[in-house]
């Protein structure tokens, strides 16, 4: 029995499909990051499952039963905040607690006890909320939504207001935390990082629409449209529009001053517009000239993410990054290099729909 | 002779009823023309009140700042030849975006023409050529910024001040920006000094980072040098993406060096000819030290380190792979995914010449070798 | 910027001290003339120097009142009495009434919902008067004339606009997740209500009482229309103190200090909460 059912879940605003059409499932003990750029009905999709909006069309079923319409205290639903929402004027304990005390729990003192050991916040449990420090009401906030062991667990962006440091630290123990039970999760966030590294498939919300739900390998690999492959990969994917030719049986691209192999003719259709994309990382950089290599300027060099991010200006006056291991290569601003990528790299996307398109790679036999 | 030159900067806020808050303690810096510089650390650790001091928006409690050898703490901020982005960005609202950015070569003696061509170039760079004639309460917060970083930087002054100038852009514009931005300010030899609490803009921007702390400068120096040779345990454990792995050892004489042992079965050995005297001295005299190894240096799957696996991501371009070693928790980060799920035992290689070693007042004995 | 030169700290301390005296002046010189008597007062010119009597004090406590022109009935006590009995209960009503209704304001959007509370509080605007022939037309034939509950009912004008807009922005300025969060821990609204939104909007609550409290205690005309001697507070009462044999200054002073001061500490003892919610708003995270 699925933990959590959404099924074709429409929310209108006005003039604005906050949702249109929504459908996700999340099993039990199961973690789905939803992740989008903000204003993409993220929070909305959150509110509806917690019963602060009710949805226009659709409907929501937790352990099978729809939760449409019930009351929010009465849906089985634990939620984190990402502004934490703790209750000022109660200790940590009893903002724990508050979960168990209206469902006249006996054990309540010893599960507190037990959480709170689980999140380290065991030493601050008699502060009020103004006493503690972001990343304890942070911790807080978590405790009070994992301690009634809730058959759907609704986290809304809950590193967003925490620092860096912690927010790293978090990102390495959440997952282990939010498997414990057997609750689906739903865990909002505006990094990619931290969904690939949080969860068990991402679901990636667009303009209302459910753009690609798989597991952060698919997406990262084989995003299903170009709006997908822009939202993984920091600097993010290079695109370049491109209608492809075929010589001799194989797809070539013409970009930037280069002839790019992109694959077998036979895959795709030709003389039709095409997104091309590839990702910074892989790009290689060469001083020596060829035909499958664009020629280009390095404009500027900006270390990032323990990798070199080259900022490259083609002759056409395109730009594309380039994110290479810091050892890789000597290239200061100002040299003049070529770009190349191997064809296993690319990625094609229809230039009308968006939507991916398969290649195939086989060699033709020589 | 320096462009900036800040000598024994002190800021004290004093207000009624509370204790004084000293916000920068002794600050020396010296900044070249055309360099970028990054005034890094979290929230009250000084740099705004470093920034602000120089743009004039706050009085220097004692010492000295001056630009080209001109000493300017005295003068008011219109006079200091320094052009400024606020972090709140403070457009004006009855003004266009292109009457905005055009606003602060006015009054300069700069031609119609002259104003207009310079305003659209650094629109095209920052990406708002699109929206010159909107007003800035109908564009986004990341436009806002870039507005505001455009205002700042279309002008002619002898220093550019950026307070968190790239916080709100928006994700996939931000690399790109970065890029054109810092080849702008080569080109131009333009020297900006900018306030950020993070370091991966600090890192892609900057030629130097002044990391700060509790309104000390604990550090100014490169990227590399920051992340390959921290001074002291306090950057070791802020800079990096995770920072570096902290680990307590025990200290003891072995064959002619020492040998540092995290627990029963871990323990490294440092040979005493890499060792100057002074850390040979230091190691000699100190019963427990901090090792420090940055999770880049580590490598997974070869090795005598035995680590439990805790956690294995993969973020689509690196590995961040976290397991328990004797009470520690290492973090290892490597390009490429790795084959190992919560509860494995896997190898990890921590070589020796790697460690950082950092004594009982967090300052650093002995760096990495950097390869 | 923050070290300021003697003269500046000299000529900042003169400039304090010449509006506090501006201001203080009429409170301190009533308090004075309480301890005088009316020949006392009426001495050109005045003196800073006299020996003090609690003769006006006595007469407004023993409600005899001694004039040159014979003895007169003063009914002080009883109006003080009257003053808090129908502010205090103006102020429950209200705040009974005007918590929910703030609330329902604050956290719904319903049709005409600006306009129906905007309209509660234009009553603020209508000039008193204009409301009150017909009222007191109406309130004869119910039988409410000068009654407490008339009265009191009447004080809602005052009250009840204020205590609705000021808790209004209480409600408004909590974050609306804390009581999503409470309801998901498994609480109805009703519980909701009652154990956050009402305690953490309690210093605006608190604010918007002590107001209004002042506001009906400060009425005049209503109670003036509507009360007869025995339901009457001391802003009526107080007319009593002109006499046939003149103006009973002393009494009138007295009158005020023994008005005043219930308001006054009420409003310095709530002063302790109000500063102290204030910064609890700070942390609403």
């Amino acid at each position: 029995m699925a933990g959590l059912e959404i099924k074709s879940v429409t929310k209108v605003f006005g003039a604005v499909r906050t949702a249109d059409s929504l459908s996700l499932v999340v099993e039990p003990g199961e973690i789905v990051a939803v992740f989008g750029p903000s204003g993409g009905g993220k929070t909305v999709l959150l509110r509806m499952i917690a019963g602060m909006f009710e949805p226009d069309e659709g409907d929501i079923l937790v352990g099978g039963r729809s939760i449409v319409g019930a009351l929010p205290e009465r849906r089985g639903i634990g939620m984190a905040f990402q502004n934490f929402a703790l209750f000022p004027h109660m200790t940590a304990r009893d903002n724990i607690a508050s979960g168990l005390r209206a469902k006249g729990r006996a054990d309540a003192a010893s599960r507190v006890q037990a959480i709170s050991r689980l999140l380290k916040i065991e030493h601050v449990l008699g502060h009020m909320p103004r006493e503690l420090s972001n990343g304890q009401k942070q911790r807080t906030a978590l405790a009070r939504a994992l301690i009634g062991n809730p058959d759907v667990l609704l986290l809304d962006d809950p590193l967003r207001n925490v620092d860096a440091k912690l927010r790293y630290e978090m990102r390495l123990e959440l997952p282990s935390l939010l498997r414990r039970g057997t609750a689906a999760v739903l865990y909002v966030t505006q990094d990619y990082r931290e969904a690939m590294a949080i969860a068990d498939r991402i679901a990636v919300l667009v303009g209302g629409r459910l753009e690609q739900i798989a597991s952060p390998d698919e997406i990262y690999l084989s995003p299903a449209s170009v709006a997908v492959a822009r939202l993984f990969g920091d600097p993010s994917i290079n695109l370049a529009e491109t209608t492809p030719l075929v010589e001799h049986g194989t797809l070539f691209a013409a970009i930037s001053g280069a002839r790019m192999p992109l694959g077998m003719a036979d895959t795709l259709p030709a003389d039709r517009p095409y997104w091309l994309g590839v990702r910074p990382e892989d790009l290689g950089i060469s001083f020596s000239a060829g035909e499958d290599a664009m020629p280009a300027r390095v404009l500027a060099i900006t270390p990032m993410h323990e990798k070199a991010v080259l900022l490259l200006r083609f002759e056409d006056g395109k730009e594309w990054l380039a994110a290479l291991r810091p050892d890789a290569l000597n290239v200061v601003a100002d040299d003049a290099v070529f770009v190349r990528f191997a064809q296993e790299a690319v990625q094609l996307f229809d230039r009308e729909t968006g939507l991916r398109v398969s290649l195939s790679h086989r060699r033709q036999a020589a | 002779m320096a462009m900036l030159e800040l000598r024994g900067i002190d800021k004290v806020y004093r207000s009624h009823g509370r204790p004084p808050v000293h916000a920068v303690r002794s600050l020396d810096m010296e900044v070249e023309k055309g360099e970028i510089v990054a005034l890094l650390g979290s929230s009250g650790c000084g740099k705004t009140s470093t920034l602000r001091m120089i743009a004039g928006f706050e009085s220097v409690t004692s010492g000295s700042i001056a630009v080209r050898g001109r000493r300017i703490d005295a003068l008011p901020p219109a006079r200091r030849k320094v052009a400024m982005a606020f972090e709140g960005y403070s457009l004006y609202p009855p003004l266009t975006v292109r009457e905005n950015i055009a606003f602060a070569l006015k009054s300069r003696q700069v031609s119609r023409s002259e104003v207009s061509r310079r305003v659209e170039a650094i629109a095209r760079l920052v990406e708002i050529e699109d929206i010159l004639e909107n007003y800035p309460r109908v564009i986004s917060g990341g436009q806002q910024q870039r507005v505001s970083l455009a205002r700042a930087l279309v002008r002619d002054a002898d220093l550019y001040l950026l307070d968190e100038p790239m916080g709100q852009l928006e994700p996939q514009l931000r690399a790109v920006l970065r890029g054109r931005i810092k080849s702008l300010l080569a080109e131009r030899e333009m020297t900006a000094i900018f306030v950020t609490h993070d370091q991966t803009e600090a890192s892609a921007l900057a030629d130097r980072i002044a990391v700060m702390e509790d309104g000390v400068l604990q550090q100014f120096a490169s990227e590399k040098e920051l992340k390959e040779r921290p001074a002291n345990l306090f950057v070791a454990s802020f800079i990096g993406e995770p920072p570096m792995n902290l680990l307590e050892t025990e200290v003891k004489r072995a064959d002619g060096g020492f040998r540092l042992s995290v627990g029963p079965e871990v323990a490294f050995y440092i040979s005493g000819d890499g060792l100057d005297q002074t850390a040979q001295r230091a190691l000699a005299a100190a019963p427990r030290v901090r090792v420090g190894i940055r999770p880049q240096r580590i490598a997974v799957g070869e090795g005598a380190v035995r680590v439990r696996i805790v956690s294995n991501q993969w973020l689509g371009d690196q590995s961040h792979v976290a397991g328990e070693c004797a009470g520690h928790l290492l973090i290892a980060v490597v390009p490429n995914r790795v084959a190992a799920r919560p509860g494995d035992v896997v190898p990890f290689a921590l070589g020796p010449r790697h460690l950082n070693i950092f004594g009982a007042d967090g300052v650093c004995i002995r760096h990495a070798e950097v390869s | 910027m923050e070290h300021e030169s003697l003269a500046g700290r000299i000529f900042r301390g003169v400039a304090l001290t010449l509006i506090l005296v501006f201001f203080m002046f009429p409170i301190a010189w009533i308090l004075l003339m309480s301890f005088q008597t009316n020949e006392q007062i009426l001495r050109i010119p005045p003196r800073l120097l006299f020996e003090p009597t609690l003769a006006n004090y006595e007469a407004l406590i023993s409600g005899q009142l001694h004039t040159a022109a014979g003895n007169l009935e003063i009914t002080f006590m009883r109006n003080l009495w009257n003053s808090l009995v129908l502010s205090s209960g103006a102020v429950a009503l209200a705040l009974l009434l005007g918590v929910p209704a703030a609330y329902a304001f604050a956290r719904f959007k319903f049709r005409l919902g600006e306009t129906i509370a905007f309209t509660l509080l234009s009553f603020r605007f209508a000039p008193p008067l204009l409301v009150l022939l017909p009222l007191s037309l109406y309130y004869q034939e119910l039988g409410l004339n000068d009654t407490y509950f008339g009265i009191v009912w009447v004080y809602q004008l005052i009250a009840l606009p204020l205590i609705l807009w000021i808790v209004r922005g209480y409600f408004e300025d909590i974050s609306p997740d804390i009581e999503h969060a409470y309801r998901l821990a498994g609480h109805s609204w009703r519980e909701a209500f009652t154990r956050i939104a009402v305690p953490l909007a309690g210093p605006g609550i608190a604010a918007a009482g002590l107001l209004s409290f002042i506001f009906c205690w400060n009425n005049f005309v209503f109670a003036l229309i509507l009360a007869s001697a025995d339901k009457q507070p001391v802003t009526v009462g107080a007319l009593a103190f002109v006499t046939a044999s003149g103006i009973q200054y002393g009494q009138i002073a007295a009158a005020i200090v023994l008005s005043v001061t219930p308001t006054l500490l009420l409003a310095l003892y709530a002063q302790r909460y109000l500063v102290e919610g204030l910064s609890l708003g700070a942390v609403k995270g």
